[in-house]
């Protein structure tokens, strides 16, 4: 792999490994620390290579942060 | 036939012709998920698929598809696999009034041989996880029973719940997940959080095919999906106590796992391609914290394909979907007929009805709407005559065509609820919904001409049990 690994989906260039393959050096899981995306090194490109991924599902930190709560946190109730 | 756990009941698909063991080299992705996407598009008795030699993995063993054909959800219930899907219905309904059946406590639960616990939790390294669709934010566990109680009455048995909702792992600890408003967890998570607690949960994987189906099924809130599978089974559902929360488990399950979802804690979920044929997602989500984990030694690790329909999901939440408003509608209105309520978890529902006087018809299509499951699904229902079968599309779009004045029996009701997932909602949780009336017109609603119908011939119901039994013993 000669360029440094970033997320296929927003290109955020923290990428943490999350799992290796039972069977030694065949993949690794891999894992974007902004948008939590979570690949294995073995999938097609449309799912692992920044220029391959599909426009319609890539995501921005704006989308990250103005993502809607689901459900919403309700209001603290005090008691009494 | 009642099976106590997934395995017994792989061994009778395999018995019946219905399990495909693919023994050759698959890649993980995309193999997995494109193999359960193409038993939706080889006919409707598709096998459910086992693979154990996927690359990478030493010991993977993945169950797809288990509940993805009418033979296989007719076996699951214990019937002979060539049951009409009418008749599959008809007995769910009927096994329906037994409920509730006291479940059965067992102490020597498989998944107690293994535990992983604390900081030593790696899913992982225990199941081999894997992604469904492109798009897809990460590997989910899709098929689980997810069980959960009422904080604020939490020795209540009817109020614990067992629900299946979409959970993407996020770590080898963490797990995102996907609760709808309209649910029951997401109310117990609503009373954990108005009080800053963490919510306790156990998620089972690799269950009885029964509770599947009820995990899967709109019940009323204090229900128990426990007591209903003992119903649908013709015998108690075994439970066990899981050792972390205490809360009923199934005692077949392959996998436990047990946490909490962290209060008030919200975390970039998604997408998912959901059960709608649309992604969802992503969106802020609650977060599960696992602390333990119990599982059977080799774990089946059991997964559900789902996208464009028809997918194993269809074929799973169609007739759990169509019983509940059967007999909601039915206690009112005995004249219905039968619900057909199989596409997209009853966004769109047909029902065969008899008329009691005129414009009866419609009023039973608005009832279904307001049903507990209709407030959050019924968005489209068609009402056809009561000697339509409403599983025959054919005889649906017959009564459409031949029935339908559109002037007065299309009905459009604005702003109306609806779950967010339902991708033709605006705003999400918002929309209109249509009632289309192709029944006959009885009096005093004289429209048409409708006086001289076509009858089937009086003999024709024997002859097609006949033909049936005929075509079944042919093997």
């Amino acid at each position: 792999m000669n360029s440094p690994v970033i997320c296929p989906r927003c290109a955020f260039e923290t990428v943490d490994k999350l799992a290796t393959s039972p069977v030694p050096g065949v993949w690794d899981v891999l894992q974007c620390g902004q948008c939590l995306y979570t690949w294995r090194t073995i999938e097609p490109a449309r799912r692992t290579q920044r220029d391959a991924y599909p426009e319609q599902f890539r995501m921005t930190l704006a989308d990250i942060e103005n993502a809607i709560e689901v459900p919403a946190v309700p209001p603290l109730r005090t008691t009494g | 036939m009642a099976y106590d756990d997934l395995r017994s009941f792989l061994a009778t698909l395999e018995k019946e012709g219905q399990l495909l063991r693919i023994t050759e080299e698959v890649l993980p992705e995309p193999d997995l998920a494109a193999a359960a996407n193409a038993t939706g598009r080889i006919g409707e008795n598709a096998p459910a698929l086992y693979f154990d030699n996927v690359t990478g993995f030493t010991d993977a063993r993945i169950a797809m598809n288990v509940h993805g054909s009418w033979a296989n959800h007719a076996l699951a219930l214990g019937l002979p696999k060539n049951t009409p899907v009418k008749e599959q219905v008809e007995t769910f309904a009927a096994r329906w009034d037994a409920f509730p059946v006291a479940p059965e406590r067992r102490e020597d639960a498989p998944w107690r041989e293994n535990t992983q616990e604390g900081p030593d939790v790696d899913l992982f390294s225990m199941l081999p996880l894997f992604r469904l669709n492109d798009g897809d934010g990460g590997f989910y566990l899709d098929k689980a029973a997810v069980v959960s109680r009422d904080p604020e009455d939490p020795d209540d048995f009817g109020k614990q719940n067992v629900g299946t909702y979409r959970i993407q792992v996020i770590g080898a600890d963490r797990l995102a997940f996907q609760p709808v408003p309209m649910h029951d967890i997401a109310q117990h998570l609503r009373k954990a959080e108005e009080k800053g607690e963490d919510l306790p949960i156990a998620i089972t994987l690799g269950n009885d095919p029964v509770i599947t189906v009820v995990a899967g099924m709109p019940m009323a809130y204090d229900q128990s999906e426990y007591e209903m599978a003992g119903a649908l089974r013709g015998a108690p559902a075994p439970i066990a106590t899981a050792p972390l929360t205490g809360f009923d488990v199934p005692w077949g399950s392959e996998v436990v796992i047990e946490g909490v979802i962290e209060s008030r804690t919200r975390q970039i979920e998604g997408p998912f391609g959901e059960f709608t044929g649309h992604y969802s997602g992503g969106r802020r989500m609650p977060v599960i914290r696992v602390d333990r984990v119990s599982y059977r030694t080799d774990p089946v690790f059991e997964s559900l394909y789902l996208g464009m329909p028809w997918t194993e999901v269809d074929y799973l939440v169609g007739p759990n979907t169509c019983v509940p408003l059967l007999k909601q509608l039915r206690a009112e209105f005995p004249e219905v007929q039968a619900v057909n309520a199989m596409y997209t978890h009853g966004l769109m529902v047909i029902i065969s009805t008899a008329k009691r006087y005129g414009g009866f018809a419609k009023a039973v299509g608005m009832r279904a709407m307001t049903t507990p499951h209709g407030l959050g699904y019924v968005a489209q229902v068609i009402l056809v005559d009561e000697d339509v079968d409403p599983f025959n599309l054919p005889q649906v779009l017959w009564s459409m065509s031949a029935k339908v004045n559109p002037k007065d029996d299309v009905v459009i009701i604005p702003n109306l609820s609806v779950l967010e997932l339902a991708p033709a909602a605006q705003p999400a949780g918002i929309t209109s919904k249509m009632i289309i009336d192709a029944t006959t017109p009885v009096s005093p609603d004289v429209r048409g001409n409708f006086s001289t119908p076509a009858k089937d011939l009086p003999e024709t119901k024997e002859w097609a049990a006949k033909l049936q039994k005929l075509i079944a013993s042919r093997g």
